[in-house]
């Protein structure tokens, strides 16, 4: 998948958005059987949010959507330009995939009750996976789902990659040579080599989902010309509430309302055959202009389920005695500053191993998610998410970073570094350095969030301190997008960046493995300063192909301490207000939704 | 906002200097007085306050920050630690330098633009105001924002950004006023006499608009002071850590649901009274040349 460009997340991209952020809160991990005998019936199957009290069936929610999100998408084969996570969550609801990713402590599982599949079994090496679907699961109209649908759904993509959003050469279909029906429930996939089971579980099969071809390929065309007429109905967004093509569905949801303006309203599908059967008569999916529009319907008690600007986070208790309770969003996500390596003056600075170190250690991650994100940020500690890694490897030291600048050869004058040991030797400034070059540092980052830009100019206050100028200049998101690319040191381009900043809701989602083989492999796709590392690209070949666990923990390590990038705070996604009678809330890292487990209990819920 | 030419010079050994007439327009007008005492006040409390109240705003502290007002800081600090007193003062004079700047540059375009239209006439006067006509029905601020998200602002863009849409207003009413003074006789003799076009019109057209210019520019120079407020507060101001009264205020709204009225108000009344301020001045001035309000000398025309 490529680089995402839109103003909400999807996993493994890189984000737009501006908007509001928080820290997660581990989610509370109340499982079904604590709400036996006072919780709603024993089919709730995942971690939810805070549960508890005495359900009630029935009402309505109503939730939500980020600044200026329009659902716009509903066939889950994504067109580049409509990846963001709200069409992929509102897909997920109507048509099942067969792995979901679902939290369990600080890592993400697949093997969640929600998905369509049993367990994938891996053999012949690692280099085939057979497939078994669930048992007794339906389509709304009552036929089976069965393998051909999934079949149906990899002929797609594979006939017309490159209308796919999700494709990226060499990944999926690319690593698939056979996709071979076994019966009516098993399906076996033959793989161009050998991969991990975990990765390729992760972030290949989370891909895979049912497509009703009895429905939507009734007269058996070839897949280029069925992928065509499919894509003409999926671009009629007026119809999607009542195309009957949209109407055959095997998840637990059915539109009821599509608008142009972005309301989607859902109802339970009645022939749902999972086993998480909604609670609620309805859950509509509002959308807004700004975040100070939702902040004003929120405070009006009209959402159920909404945001607040971090800012607001210090009156939380304000709200929780409205009758809402303040959870943050965390994605699955890390933020970082992209170093631009090719840069004609700066590129020089930057592939000194050093000089990333010093900057690193004058950024006090820690103060910055306290005092600027107001808790609703945490430090990014490496290239997987904070909390699969256990120390932070360069912790806020301005002394530190003094004294690495001084050991290598610059020394301040008129308040700024410059260079008095040029050169390659040991306690030399490095090579591409000139004597009496000053350091100085250009920042291009993205304007619109107050917390960015105190962040930012925390950062240049920090670096004077230490004799390091930095210009900060800020820049709508997409001019940041638009300029921040991978490039070579002759491209106008590459001249016009140094460092950039495209992270106020998080730099980059993961898909649920956390790998780098798109972030900071060379080459990479969204390796947009171009780092290039041998031992680097090892460490994401492991990942992807040995089945090592260790692998992906070696390369957190590793990659942590080698600095592709500047880790800065991990916003979240946002910072919810959920009204405390709405349980069964789980705000699912990835950045899905599953108001099937929602419901509200008495004292309020019923008939709104 | 209209005003009067002043009358050609009257004979008589009695009638005092324009510039001393004006000054005892001034000093008899109450609110024009206030004016300029509050604009002496802020450039005072902007230029001179550093001195007495120094304060490193470079360099942030998170470890003081959204702290209220009190011992220590006067106005309490800002979300990143800054003393808001010593912000108020450096940001004031981003405020009022690029203020004063575009109000007069925008003044001194429109209106060579308006005199040398309105002097002409005919075809070139058509075309001209057709530009100028045309240039007003985009909405300023529309032109605001496009220009300055295309350039990273800085002063002197700042001030060039506001004056490029700011200067169309003076222009329609010096244009107006040159219309009117070209067919004044004394004009016509000095054509007559065989002067030309540019001594007509920067001897004659122009310095008999002074009053007009004048009173136009303290306007323009409250304009550009709002116009720098908008531009910051939509984050479009000169970046950290420089700083202005916009975007003091933009940034003091983040916090209005937690209550930290300090970062809101000041700011904010500081923009209130410079502009106020302009506006009295103005008002002051257009009462003090228009000789037809000049009770003093118990002349009406």
């Amino acid at each position: 998948m490529g680089p995402h460009r839109t103003r909400t997340p999807a996993p493994g991209k890189r984000l737009g958005a501006e908007g509001r952020a928080g820290r997660l809160v581990a989610a509370v991990l109340l499982g079904a059987a604590a709400l036996v005998g006072c919780g709603p019936p024993g089919n709730v199957v995942t971690e939810l949010g805070p549960t508890g009290g005495v359900p009630v069936e029935g009402g309505t929610a109503t939730m939500a959507l980020p600044p200026a999100s329009t659902p716009n998408w509903i066939f889950p084969i994504g067109a580049p330009g409509y990846l963001a996570s709200y069409n992929s969550a509102i897909q997920d609801l109507l048509f099942l995939r067969l792995y979901l990713p679902e939290k369990k402590g600080d890592a993400l599982t697949l093997d969640s009750p929600r998905g369509l599949a049993e367990k994938p079994r891996y053999g012949d090496g690692n280099r085939t996976v057979s497939i078994t679907l669930k048992k007794g699961y339906r389509w709304s109209d009552g036929r089976p789902v069965t393998t051909r649908d999934v079949k149906f759904w990899f002929d797609l993509i594979k006939a017309n990659r490159q209308e796919w959003a999700g494709y990226s050469p060499k990944l999926m279909p690319d690593d698939v040579t056979a996709f071979k029906i076994l019966d009516d429930r098993t399906f076996r996939l033959r793989l161009d080599r050998a991969y991990n089971p975990a990765w390729f579980t992760a972030n290949e099969l989370q891909d895979f989902v049912a497509l009703p071809v009895h429905a939507w390929n009734p007269h058996h065309e070839d897949p280029r010309r069925a992928f065509a007429r499919l894509m003409r109905h999926a671009r009629q967004f007026s119809a999607f509430a009542t195309d009957p093509l949209w109407k055959t569905v095997d998840g637990p949801w059915k539109i009821a309302k599509w608008t142009t303006a972005g309301q989607v309203e859902l109802i339970p599908n009645t022939h749902y055959s999972g086993p998480d059967k909604p609670h609620l008569d309805r859950v509509v999916l509002k959308p807004f202009t700004t975040a100070d529009s939702e902040f004003n319907v929120l405070r009006a008690g009209g959402v159920d389920y909404g945001y607040l600007p971090p800012s607001v986070m210090a009156q939380s208790a304000k709200f929780r005695a409205m009758g809402y309770r303040i959870d943050p969003w965390e994605g699955w996500a890390i933020t970082y500053l992209v170093l631009n390596y090719h840069h004609p003056t700066a590129g020089p600075l930057l592939r000194q191993t050093y000089l990333r170190q010093a900057l690193q250690h004058l950024i006090d991650q820690k103060t910055i998610s306290r005092v600027i994100w107001h808790g609703s940020a945490a430090p990014t500690l490496g290239p997987v998410p904070a909390g699969l890694l256990a120390t932070d490897p360069y912790p806020y030291d301005p002394q530190r970073a003094k004294a690495l600048l001084a050991d290598h050869g610059w020394a301040a004058r008129d308040g700024v570094l410059r260079c008095v040991r040029p050169g390659r030797g040991a306690g030399a400034c490095g090579a591409g350095i000139e004597d009496g070059q000053e350091l100085r540092l250009s920042l291009l980052s993205q304007s619109g969030s107050t917390e960015t830009s105190n962040t930012m100019q925390v950062l240049k206050s920090e670096f004077d301190t230490a004799g390091i100028a930095l210009d900060v200049r800020q820049q709508p998101l997409n001019t940041v997008l638009g300029t921040t690319v991978p490039c070579r040191t002759a491209d106008p381009v590459c001249s016009a960046w140094q460092l950039g900043f495209f992270g106020t809701q998080g730099s980059w989602y993961f898909p649920p493995d956390p790998s780098g083989e798109k972030i900071f492999a060379s080459n990479a796709p969204s390796n947009m300063g171009s780092w290039a590392d041998r031992r680097t690209d090892e460490l994401i070949r492991a990942t992807e192909y040995s089945d090592d666990p260790a692998a992906l923990r070696a390369y957190g390590r590793e990659v942590a301490r080698r600095l592709p990038v500047l880790w800065t705070p991990n916003p979240a996604y946002q910072v919810s207000a959920i009204r405390n009678d709405l349980r069964g809330v789980d705000q699912n890292p990835t950045l899905s939704l599953a108001p099937q487990d929602w419901y509200y209990v008495k004292k309020g819920g019923v008939g709104r | 906002m209209t005003t009067t030419a002043p009358a050609p010079p009257e004979a008589g050994p009695a009638a005092p200097g324009p510039v001393r007439r004006v000054l005892t327009g001034l000093r008899r007008n109450k609110l024009a007085l206030t004016g300029a005492l509050i604009l002496l006040a802020l450039l005072a409390f902007c230029f001179l306050g550093p001195l007495l109240h120094p304060t490193d705003q470079i360099h942030t502290d998170l470890t003081r920050a959204n702290r209220a007002p009190g011992a220590g800081h006067l106005l309490g600090t800002t979300d990143l630690g800054y003393d808001l007193l010593g912000r108020l003062m450096y940001g004031g004079r981003t405020s009022l330098e690029v203020g004063l700047a575009a109000g007069l540059l925008a003044t001194l375009l429109g209106t060579v633009y308006g005199a040398v239209a309105g002097y002409f006439g005919g075809w070139l006067d058509a075309v001209m105001m057709r530009v100028t006509d045309a240039a007003l029905a985009i909405p300023a601020l529309f032109l605001l924002v496009v220009v300055a998200t295309l350039v990273t602002p800085s002063k002197p863009v700042l001030i060039l950004v506001i004056a490029s849409v700011a200067w169309l207003s003076p222009a329609r009413l010096l244009r107006g006023e040159a219309l009117a003074l070209r067919s004044r006789d004394y004009v016509h003799a000095m054509r007559l006499m065989g002067g030309g076009t540019g001594r007509a019109v920067f001897r004659h057209i122009l310095p008999n608009a002074l009053g007009t210019v004048v009173v136009n520019a303290t306007f323009q120079v409250a304009d550009a002071i709002l116009y720098v407020a908008y531009l910051s507060f939509l984050g479009l101001s000169l970046p950290p850590p420089a700083v202005d009264w916009g975007s003091l205020l933009s940034a003091g709204i983040t916090y209005t649901q937690v209550g930290h009225w300090w970062l809101i108000f000041p700011p904010g009344l500081a923009i209130v009274l410079v502009v106020a301020a302009f506006n009295f001045l103005g008002d002051g001035l257009r009462d003090a040349f228009d000789v037809r309000l000049d009770t003093g000398r118990g002349s009406h025309r």
